[in-house]
């Protein structure tokens, strides 16, 4: 076995309990939500575990990036990140080991939420093309928030916080995102934020992905956010491992 | 080996961590990098370890330049911090194992050396528990073993013993000294004069990210002020006459409170023959004479102050 899976088996090990959550979340989510506002909130044409699914994959793909922090941080503070760079290693082990983690933890929450939804109704309808548009980009998205957090967590080295500090912003924006209801539900001084803010764009996106339609304007804006960061947040995390001052 | 020519590390615009250290450890033995905290032992180790780079000059280890040939060195080398740097939510075993295949061992092979490891430094009874609820000395022990999982040709201490109890003390100890018998070099930094004495061939003091001196422990001691001659009788109403009849010394020292009386002893046991001889004709019963070097703490202190002063 190379370094590399050495490193992300480990990492999958040692992190059970973090996988249990990642696949029980996305359940409860779609279950819940769908039984609580089905009746409520008015979305068209639309079953609402169709429409919600979007927004519980969004939620599940912030999420597991956030539990990167923490995973960032312990390695730098216990010191095996400094024991593994004497290593006859590459120093960017570590940080695609971590970041390999987050790409199983998103396929496991995607594949548990797509799984609960089916049962409420769900159905992938845009066939294969956009069923492998719909993983990617919600794959792509959990990955640069990973890489964020990771470069946060081996910045400030701090267990605790990290992971909590970054809570609230995203509960506020899936909250306030068309991913729960219709831009309709929000007061009309809210609707520009609403429509426009990211996690809109994305779960817009996705929710077109599932039924095959996707407006060029919306999916250029969920691209654009999530190559952005993905840059923004890969040259941070990759900078921070390979410093040796 | 380890070689280092004048060696400097400057962090962002602070004064020098390191400024000119140079020195040298051969092959197989045994280097103990005394100092205060932050006197630069730790940035010495990081960057004999690969994992900072010397602003100038020049480090080897094992034959390769740290700076240029990072890769050979982390071949050669074995690195237990100041921090037991494991899983903690893996077992001892898991941990060995890991390391071991980290660096390249077949698993097969990654397992045996574990089972190696676990019986010389007699840890059995936790190999298989998780380090978290391990004690310091316990973790101390398998983060050392963690560092052998590939017999290193440069092994790095960094305060091995700092934190732990007089017996975990006495473990490390003989585990250093099992390592020197296998032929591995080891540089250990210590702020304990103690174990620079018992443990090391060599000894470099830094302070302020200078070496103020090295040497062997006795090198080192015959470097500070003269030996004492020291006498205890066993009645303290002779402490006068005995002073009496050493009053042509340079200097004689009387204590009272520990009822002795020590005298400058240039010329070592002469000197004791001779103080010896005196109290022997004066009919002085004693119950203790000595030949007193300065203990290594002195000798520390000493260079440790001169220095301070010097630079102010």
């Amino acid at each position: 076995m190379t370094p590399f899976l050495l490193l992300t088996a480990r990492t999958l090990r040692r992190s059970r309990a973090d996988l249990a959550f990642a696949v029980l979340t996305p359940i409860f989510g779609v279950v819940g939500l769908t039984l609580l506002l089905r009746g409520v909130i008015a979305t068209g044409q639309m079953i609402y575990a169709q429409y919600v699914l979007p927004a519980i994959v969004v939620q599940a793909m912030l999420f597991g990036a956030f539990t990167t922090t923490d995973r960032a941080a312990w390695e730098k503070i216990s010191g095996l990140s400094s024991r593994m760079r004497t290593l006859p290693i590459s120093p960017y082990l570590p940080l695609g080991a971590r970041m390999a983690y987050c790409v199983v933890r998103g396929v496991l929450a995607l594949v548990a939420a797509i799984l609960a939804a089916y049962f409420l109704g769900f159905r992938l309808d845009g066939g294969f093309g956009y069923s492998v548009a719909f993983i990617s980009l919600s794959l792509t998205l959990t990955m640069a928030l990973s890489l964020g957090a990771d470069a946060t967590g081996s910045k400030i080295g701090r267990t605790e916080v990290a992971s909590q500090l970054l809570l609230i912003p995203q509960l506020l924006l899936v909250v306030l995102s068309t991913g729960l209801a219709p831009v309709d539900a929000f007061p009309s001084w809210l609707h520009s934020f609403v429509r426009y803010q990211p996690i809109s764009q994305i779960t817009e996106t996705l929710r077109g992905f599932t039924v095959g339609q996707v407006e060029a304007g919306n999916l250029g804006a969920s691209v654009a956010w999530c190559a952005g960061l993905l840059l923004v947040f890969g040259t941070l995390a990759v900078r921070l491992q390979g410093r040796t001052s | 080996m380890i070689e280092l020519i004048n060696v400097a590390k400057t962090f962002g615009g602070q004064s020098p961590a390191l400024n000119d250290v140079s020195f040298s450890v051969p092959t197989g033995s045994v280097c103990a990098l005394l100092g205060h905290n932050g006197a630069g032992k730790t940035t010495t180790v990081k960057i004999l370890s690969t994992l900072l780079k010397p602003t100038s000059g020049r480090a080897i280890v094992a034959g390769y330049d740290v700076a240029k040939e990072a890769v050979q060195v982390r071949r050669s080398i074995g690195v237990t911090g100041q921090e037991a740097a494991l899983d903690l939510r893996m077992t001892g075993r898991e941990n060995l194992v890991l390391f071991g295949r980290l660096r390249g061992l077949r698993r097969k092979d990654a397992v045996r050396r574990a089972d190696e490891l676990i019986e010389q430094f007699d840890m059995g009874h936790a190999a298989d528990r998780q380090v978290s609820g391990y004690s310091g000395g316990m973790r101390r022990r398998i983060d050392i073993a963690v560092s052998l999982t590939i017999v290193p040709k440069v092994l790095f201490l960094d305060e091995p013993t700092t934190g732990l109890d007089p017996r975990s003390r006495r473990d490390v100890w003989n585990l250093v000294s099992s390592m020197k018998a296998q032929g591995i070099t080891v540089l250990l930094t210590t702020q304990y004069l103690e174990e620079a004495d018992i443990l090391s061939d060599s000894i470099v003091i830094l302070n302020a990210g200078q070496i103020v001196a090295s040497g062997t422990a006795d090198e080192l001691k015959r470097q500070t002020g003269s030996s004492y001659c020291e006498m205890t009788p066993l009645n303290a109403d002779d402490l006068p006459r005995i002073a009496t009849a050493l009053a042509d010394f340079e200097e004689v020292e009387v204590d009272t409170d520990a009822t002795t009386v020590a005298v400058p002893a240039p010329q070592g046991v002469a000197t004791l023959t001779e103080v010896f001889r005196r109290m022997d004709q004066l009919g002085v019963e004693l119950i203790d004479i000595s030949l007193r070097r300065p203990s290594l703490d002195e000798v520390f202190l000493h260079l440790t102050n001169t220095n301070s002063v010097a630079t102010k």
